[in-house]
């Protein structure tokens, strides 16, 4: 533990001013600052959650069916139990009574008792059952502000929805449980439930949900309710949510984005921890006619040591506090932007685990970054005060400093795993920054060893200018090494967040134009099929048809064993854990890649058989030969895996996990969806002809839908991209703070070669030679870096297919090499305006 | 062999040879000293002759390649660095050329120093009776900056003796001086010297200065002269 006297002296130390520790406060307060602002939102985010939990699912616990209600034993069981709430829910299409517009909504009709929990709130304040109250005979009906803007409806105008005309009572400002589905299609349009039953929507087989809501009285165990109600019903098929994990969905993205940002901080860190390091170093090497002072007064050198050490951590808690206010702050000056975006309040409380989290980080990083010239500096020998104060401290530290180094460095490492949701994710990481930090670190050496390797260039006019750049790369106290962490590691984080964020963009927008179909349309009923096929097709530009038979099923057991109790690879526990689509064909599919197994005679009458996605067979860890148990509207079905397919989902076609052979369900309710590829001028008159003639069919156009998504990933960017912003930007004052420490010497250096009778052209030729080979180097080295990070992060940890994107590779290092070889010119420009006779008086 | 006790320093036979990347240059090559205690030495000798070297050395700054090297009684080679240091704050005390007072302590704070390394308790009390011996008790909170070269000097001697070493090294203590300030300075110090009883070695270039003490060695390349020279280069 530092004594009394290492306290007094850092005190004293630290009256020379912050003098060259402008960068080092920079880089911990950026790092910290992102990494806290990250934790503290995503806390205010969760908080948030979980506070308006009830509101989210619309009660306490919230039952939901597909394709048929709750039977009456079942209802009678929840009525018991407390207030029940039934929202039935469906897409379909709104029409304008003119026929001029049309579009998809998110359909709901609502109880008298909606909502159990929360406020239903209209744009003028108006009651909801009123304004869904029947006038003249028409119900009302209240709709989200985005769909009077599509269909060009003013409050009072009317609009037809399947068989049904609904009246335009409001339009709706906040629905408090809209954020409970995470994937919304369309606008809402809430009418009456009483009302649903005349549009004729509800038939068997559609796709129809069922929420039942139960707000159970004050001080029931909700958990212990939920083990009750899955003892009375095992079979029920409902799935259930309370407010535990009412949006799992959601929560899951906020872990993940929290863990994905904070790692994107902690780069930001790790690039600021370089120039900690040599913001350290560059202080003590001007420091070291004090410690040769103090050595020889009589102080040890652990007394150094210590002195030093307490300078820098009290300059880290500095940062580090500065970076906590920050981030503390960042829910605060976020919430107006996010307010519009989400379903529920964000909480503006002070989380102290994330700050605390980042505080940490701070300090090992400045520990682990700055013990290294801190067991330099303690070995400087007294007698330099004889000697040139000013050679650079070259003396390897003891081993015990060294593993003093290595333990920091790995409890960073440490830190970062174990305090992630994913660990997995976590190790690539470290493994990652690790092997990018050694990467060019031995760069670094390796630009030294081969510039001094080198033979020299033959004398000349260019050949001396060549000599001399060489020669700068190589000489004692050459910033080559900081350069090229500095410049190479914020390089590698720009191109590997730009390669992700590439290849996001490319899985949903830009592939999509020449695969996918146009339109997606459901709920076609079995007698519509053949009309709805040929009315299709008579429709010019309407290319291609493809229509398959759609049930919804649940698989049950897994070999005859229950399947709740089966152990499944998490990536794929959404297949067993509610209701699957289902169809079933005599041939494959037309893009089918079968993997294992055969495909079953086109003429197969047997025994039930599946085709089953083999990446879920995988994860479940099942085979050809096993067997699946499938509840289909209540009737439970064994079929024997036949054969496993690869599926491409990228091509947005019709695809279904679980694909029956012909004989098992071509006897349950059923109806159809079917695509449509189009040329786009076919699009309006394909949906308006579809919709008029079979007012129940949704029509869902695929570029709609993902414009939705797309919104969903701009934004996603937005947050990935500032983030990366602090990490570049921690780059750039490492890389500021290694050009400004040389700056001195390059004064220096400029004015003796134009003593020597040196031009200004021949000086900025000679410079813009050392910046470029360094530059280029590092460049070229960080572009491999940052594809392999983006490779790693989109292949193995997202297991999307990797596409490598040059364009965005090029365009980024070029730019930011002319940056970075611009502001050294600038630089050497600068040195170059002095004057040669004042600062040789001076030296 | 035994070493009386009388003898402050006893060097035998003191080598040192340093890396350089033109390859090791010896710049001690078999120095030959005995001071005993109290007496004032005047070192001598051309520049790069070794003479700040062989001081670092009787310092303990500086470890010997071979040689013995006897200082205060005890064998400075054997010893560990913080051994060194140890011994440098009970028995040395250094004057340089450039001074080297810390720039971001007071006066009273470089002069406290050594006796705060030493765990005196009154450090402060201690520190102002030798600034006070060196004129300066009006400016005692001070930086080095807000001083003349003359009165950084002072300080930088106050700290040299504030512990009573029974050694004094001082190395061109005038040579940043103008005449009349190294003149004050070098009276100072042969006082404080005086009323300590310490031994002295003096590098100079100057051989009026050197003639006020009892002894001059004359050095060159790395070697002792045998014989005292009338005057340096």
């Amino acid at each position: 533990m530092p004594g009394r006297l290492a306290f007094t002296i850092a005190r004293r130390e630290l009256r020379g001013g912050l003098r060259g520790f402008r960068i080092f406060l920079l880089c911990v307060a950026l790092g910290v600052g992102a990494i806290s602002g990250v934790g503290s939102l995503a806390d205010a985010l969760v908080d948030g959650l979980r506070r308006d939990g009830r509101l989210l699912i619309g009660g306490d616990v919230e039952l939901r069916l597909t394709h048929q209600p709750a039977d009456a034993a079942q209802l009678a069981y929840l009525q018991a139990a407390g207030q029940v709430s039934l929202a039935i829910e469906m897409r379909s299409m709104a029409r304008r009574l003119d026929g001029h517009h049309r579009g998809l909504i998110e359909l709901k009709g609502v109880d008298q008792q909606y909502p159990l929990y929360g406020r239903m709130q209209l744009d003028q304040g108006q009651d909801l059952a009123a304004a869904l109250a029947p006038r003249d005979g028409v119900p009302g009906a209240v709709a989200e502000a985005v769909l009077l803007q599509r269909l060009k409806l003013q409050i009072g105008d009317r609009v037809k929805v399947g068989a049904a005309t609904y009246r335009i009572a409001a339009a709706i400002r906040r629905e408090p449980d809209r954020g409970a589905d995470a994937f919304v299609l369309g606008p809402r349009l809430m009418v009456a439930k009483v009302s649903l039953k005349a549009t004729a929507l509800i038939r068997e087989g559609s796709q129809v949900k069922y929420r039942y809501r139960v707000a159970l009285p004050p001080g029931r165990d909700v958990a212990a309710w939920i083990e009750e109600l899955k003892l009375e019903f095992p079979d029920a098929g409902w799935r259930v949510r309370d407010v535990r994990n009412g949006v799992p969905g959601l929560k899951r993205f906020i872990d993940r984005m929290r863990l994905f940002l904070t790692l994107v901080g902690l780069t930001a860190l790790l690039v600021g921890g370089l120039g900690i390091g040599n913001a350290v170093r560059s202080f003590l090497e001007g420091k070291t006619g004090t410690i040769a002072t103090l050595k020889c007064l009589g102080a040890p050198s652990r007394l150094i040591f210590q002195v030093y050490l307490l300078l820098v951590l009290s300059l880290t808690a500095l940062g580090v506090l500065v970076g906590m206010l920050a981030g503390a702050g960042m829910p605060l000056l976020l919430s107006g932007l996010l307010a519009g975006l989400l379903p529920f309040q964000v909480s503006f409380d002070l989380h102290p685990l994330p700050l605390f989290l980042a505080a940490s980080y701070g300090f090992l990083t400045a520990l682990a970054f700055a013990i290294w010239p801190l067991a330099r500096a303690q070995s400087v020998p007294a007698g330099a005060l004889f000697r040139d104060l000013a050679a650079p401290m070259t003396a390897r530290p003891s081993w015990r400093y060294i593993a003093l180094a290595v333990l920091a460095f790995a409890a960073l490492a440490g830190l970062a795993i174990l305090t992630a949701e994913e660990q997995r994710f976590a190790i690539w990481f470290v493994c990652g920054a690790a092997v990018a930090m050694a990467a060019f670190l031995a760069a670094g050496l390796g630009i030294i060893e081969l510039a001094r390797q080198l033979p020299r260039p033959r004398s000349g006019r260019w050949g001396a200018v060549l000599a001399l750049a060489l020669t700068n790369l190589h000489r004692p106290g050459a910033p080559t090494i900081p350069v090229v962490q500095s410049f190479g590691l914020g390089l590698s984080v720009l191109v590997a967040v730009i390669g992700v964020e590439g290849n996001m963009n490319l899985q949903v927008t830009e592939r999509l134009p020449e695969k996918a179909p146009a339109f997606f349309f459901i709920d076609i009923l079995p007698d519509q099929a053949t009309p709805f096929e040929a009315l299709a097709l008579s429709i010019a530009g309407v290319e291609e048809i493809e229509r398959v038979p759609a049930l919804r099923g649940r698989i049950v057991k897994i070999n005859g064993q229950d399947a709740a109790k089966v152990s499944v690879a998490p990536e794929v526990a959404w297949a067993v854990r509610g209701d699957r689509g289902l169809t079933y064909a005599a041939l494959p599919p037309p893009d089918a890649q079968i993997v294992a197994g055969k495909w079953w005679p086109a003429n197969y009458a047997g025994p039930p058989l599946i085709s089953l996605d083999a990446a879920i067979a995988q994860g479940i860890n099942i085979g050809v030969g096993d067997r699946l148990t499938l509840n289909v509207l209540g009737r439970e079905i064994e079929a024997t895996i036949a054969n496993l397919r690869r599926i491409d989902w990228s091509t947005l076609g019709i695809n279904f996990v679980i694909l029956f052979a012909p004989g098992a369900l071509e006897g349950a309710p059923q109806t159809f969806i079917a695509t449509a590829k189009t040329t786009p001028a076919a699009e309006l008159p394909l949906q308006m002809a579809v919709t008029d003639t079979f007012p129940n069919i949704t029509a869902i156009r695929i570029r709609e839908a993902l414009e939705a998504v797309n919104g969903t990933l701009r934004n996603i960017g937005i947050a990935v991209r500032s983030i990366a912003a602090v990490a570049l930007v921690a780059g750039g004052l490492v890389l500021a703070g290694a050009v400004a420490a040389n700056h001195r010497r390059r004064v220096y250096d400029t004015v003796v070669l134009k003593v020597l009778g040196a031009t200004r052209r021949r000086i900025l030729a000679t410079y813009f030679l050392e910046y470029s080979i360094l530059g280029l180097i590092t460049a070229v080295l960080a572009a491999g870096v940052g594809t392999a990070a983006a490779y790693a992060v989109v292949a193995q940890i997202m297991g999307m297919p990797w596409y490598w994107l040059p364009n965005g590779v090029l365009i980024t290092t070029a730019i930011c090499l002319i940056v970075t070889v611009g502001a050294g010119m600038l630089g050497t420009w600068l040195a170059m305006s002095q004057k040669p006779a004042p600062l040789l008086r001076n030296e | 062999m035994a070493i009386s006790d009388d003898m402050m320093i006893d060097l035998d036979d003191v080598h040192l040879t340093l890396p350089s990347e033109a390859g090791p240059v010896d710049i001690l090559r078999g120095v030959g000293l005995s001071v005993p205690r109290g007496e004032t030495v005047g070192l001598v000798g051309p520049s790069g002759s070794g003479k700040s070297t062989l001081m670092a050395v009787m310092a303990g700054l500086e470890r010997p390649s071979a040689g013995r090297v006897q200082v205060a009684g005890q064998i400075l080679q054997d010893m560990d660095e913080d051994a060194l240091a140890r011994f440098r704050r009970d028995h040395v005390g250094i004057v340089f050329q450039s001074f080297h007072l810390i720039p971001t302590m007071t006066a009273l704070e470089n002069v406290a120093m050594p006796l705060e390394f030493s765990g005196v308790r009154d450090a402060f009390a201690g520190a102002e009776a030798a600034l006070g011996e060196v004129g300066l008790e009006l400016r005692l909170r001070h930086y080095p900056s807000q001083l003349s070269g003359g009165e950084q000097q002072r300080v930088a001697l106050a700290r040299a003796v504030v512990r009573r070493p029974s050694l004094l090294l001082a190395d061109e203590p005038t040579g940043n001086l103008d005449g009349a300030t190294g003149g004050s300075i070098i009276d100072l110090m042969f006082r404080l010297h005086q009323a300590a009883n310490s031994t002295l070695i003096l590098i100079t270039h100057d051989p009026a200065l050197a003639a006020r003490c009892d002894r001059i060695v004359q050095m060159r390349d790395g070697r002792l002269d045998a014989a005292p020279p009338l005057a340096a280069d």
